[in-house]
């Protein structure tokens, strides 16, 4: 049965839909282990068929892919879109808009050889740099080329399944908009990631009302989260995980796929220095595994729980709980829980 | 459907957390649809803004009654009925029914009229104020129930 790659190394064998520009991209040059599509192979059965191990699309010639009629699970194929440079910002907009810019996670990519183009797609659309692919020509065998290499060099690192990361964001989503609330406009929300990676998660937030934070494990993606969010304040984690912010800091204190890969020592003080930095009435949130897989350190709901009244001395509430199952896993594995903290303030 | 489409889980272990996990869900959904309906954003349920609701306008009746009565001059000496007669008389109220500020103006409001209920009924005319119907019903309501 094949299970979700989640956060593992994988073999790259992308997709490139090269469409009216096929001829231009003969696939003896292309490195690797990939697929050109023309536009003749986008009828729906071929379609399918091409995108069924793939671990990227890469669409060359984004006016003849038909993007409406992509099914849901081909949705989870990380996607790459080639910016024509032919065209200005608003016409892009324009024509591709909400429907396909407007989808675009952090785990898809966009390639373009027109700074100004990316400038102005980018705000509008919270990408960050690390999403761009950089082109030096707009070549379509160049660009093939240039992506392949890029896409090559991420799967030599840790690749998030994009379908696990739609699941977690699905679930995650309708918890922030509740954890931020009712805000008069001129408060800022503060939030925190634990372990914040490169700060995927930064994005889920309005920069211009979220004071964003981010505790990271390594160097190098504290480095990345920082380019990508210069808007944020992002810190690695000192020795005995104990976090440079002051008590109640924070109105969201949160944890997505961290806490499982600790010992339970270290989730006990995790969870107690982020219960230290939220704000009474404020949130925690963990999105954690616990179902064991091939993890070492992970625990029962029921274990969890336990360690998080410990930690923080009963002095939670639970506002919401959810089971994840994360496509073509036979398990329900993963839980979202989000739990508000009581209190006095030490300051009014 | 493919053989390797079936769920068979074989690992007793891992079946064993999987329903530990749906069954906490289960028990958080049931706690949930428990619940009396609440304000968004807030965890005070409507029963309970019902009951601050009410407490105010008995705090409001219950000062017009005391101040419109010929003790009204004499209780006016003090200083808290004052503050009293001002704050909730005098002042406008927070508009917003669900606002965070109305609902600190309405646990306030209770207070002070558990606070004012308490002085006059270990007051010299606790006694007289006892034989009326309506201030039986105060204390019971706010000095007597849990």
């Amino acid at each position: 049965m094949n299970m979700p790659r989640k956060e593992t190394a994988v073999n790259p064998r992308p997709v490139i839909y090269a469409g009216r520009f096929a001829d231009e991209v003969p696939t003896a040059k292309l490195p690797g282990d990939c697929e050109v599509l023309d536009d003749w192979s986008v009828l729906p059965f071929r379609l399918a068929e091409a995108l069924e191990d793939a671990t990227a699309l890469v669409v060359l010639d984004l006016f003849s892919f038909p993007f409406e009629s992509i099914t849901e699970e081909q949705r989870d194929v990380p996607l790459v879109v080639v910016l024509p440079s032919d065209f200005d910002a608003p016409f892009l907009n324009t024509v591709f808009g909400e429907p396909l810019f407007g989808t675009l996670g952090p785990l898809d990519r966009v390639a373009t050889a027109d700074p100004a183009l990316w400038e102005g797609l980018r705000r509008g659309y919270r990408w960050t740099d690390g999403q761009r692919i950089e082109l030096d020509s707009d070549r379509p065998v160049e660009a093939a080329a240039r992506v392949l290499a890029r896409l090559e060099e991420e799967a030599a690192g840790t690749v998030l399944d994009k379908a696990v990361y739609r699941v977690r964001a699905g679930a995650l989503g309708p918890q922030f908009v509740a954890a931020c609330g009712v805000r008069a406009e001129d408060v800022p929300f503060d939030a925190l990631e634990v372990g914040v990676g490169s700060g995927r998660w930064a994005s889920s937030f309005d920069p211009a009302a979220t004071r964003f934070a981010g505790l990271g494990f390594t160097e190098g993606l504290v480095e990345a989260a920082i380019a990508d969010f210069p808007g944020g304040r992002f810190d690695l984690i000192g020795d005995g995980f104990a976090f440079p912010h002051a008590d109640e800091s924070f109105d969201l204190a949160f944890a997505v796929s961290v806490l499982h890969h600790q010992p339970a020592a270290s989730k006990k003080t995790l969870i107690s220095e982020m219960w230290r930095v939220a704000r009474p009435g404020g949130r925690l949130m963990f999105l954690e595994d616990f179902v064991a897989g091939d993890l070492e350190h992970v625990v029962s709901i029921q274990k969890f729980v336990d360690l998080v009244l410990e930690a923080t001395a009963g002095r939670v509430i639970l506002e919401h709980f959810e089971a994840l199952r994360y496509p073509r896993d036979p398990y329900f594995r993963g839980g979202l829980i989000s739990l508000s903290k009581v209190g006095t303030p030490q300051t009014w | 459907m493919p053989d390797n489409e079936f769920y068979a889980p074989d690992d007793i272990d891992l079946l064993r957390m999987e329903n530990e996990l749906l069954a906490f869900e289960v028990r958080f959904l049931k706690t949930r649809l428990g619940e009396p309906a609440k304000i968004p954003g807030s965890s005070t349920s409507l029963n309970r803004l019902g009951y601050l609701e009410e407490a105010e306008r008995d705090l409001i009746l219950l000062l017009h009654r005391l101040s419109g009565r010929p003790t009204g001059p004499v209780l006016r000496r003090t200083r808290s009925f004052r503050v009293l007669e001002q704050k909730y008389l005098h002042s406008p109220r927070p508009r917003s029914s669900s606002s965070p500020e109305r609902l600190a103006y309405l646990e306030e409001a209770e207070r002070d009229l558990i606070l004012l209920l308490r002085r006059a009924f270990t007051s010299p005319f606790g006694k007289l104020l006892r034989r009326r119907k309506a201030f039986r019903t105060l204390e019971q309501r706010y000095l007597q129930t849990p």
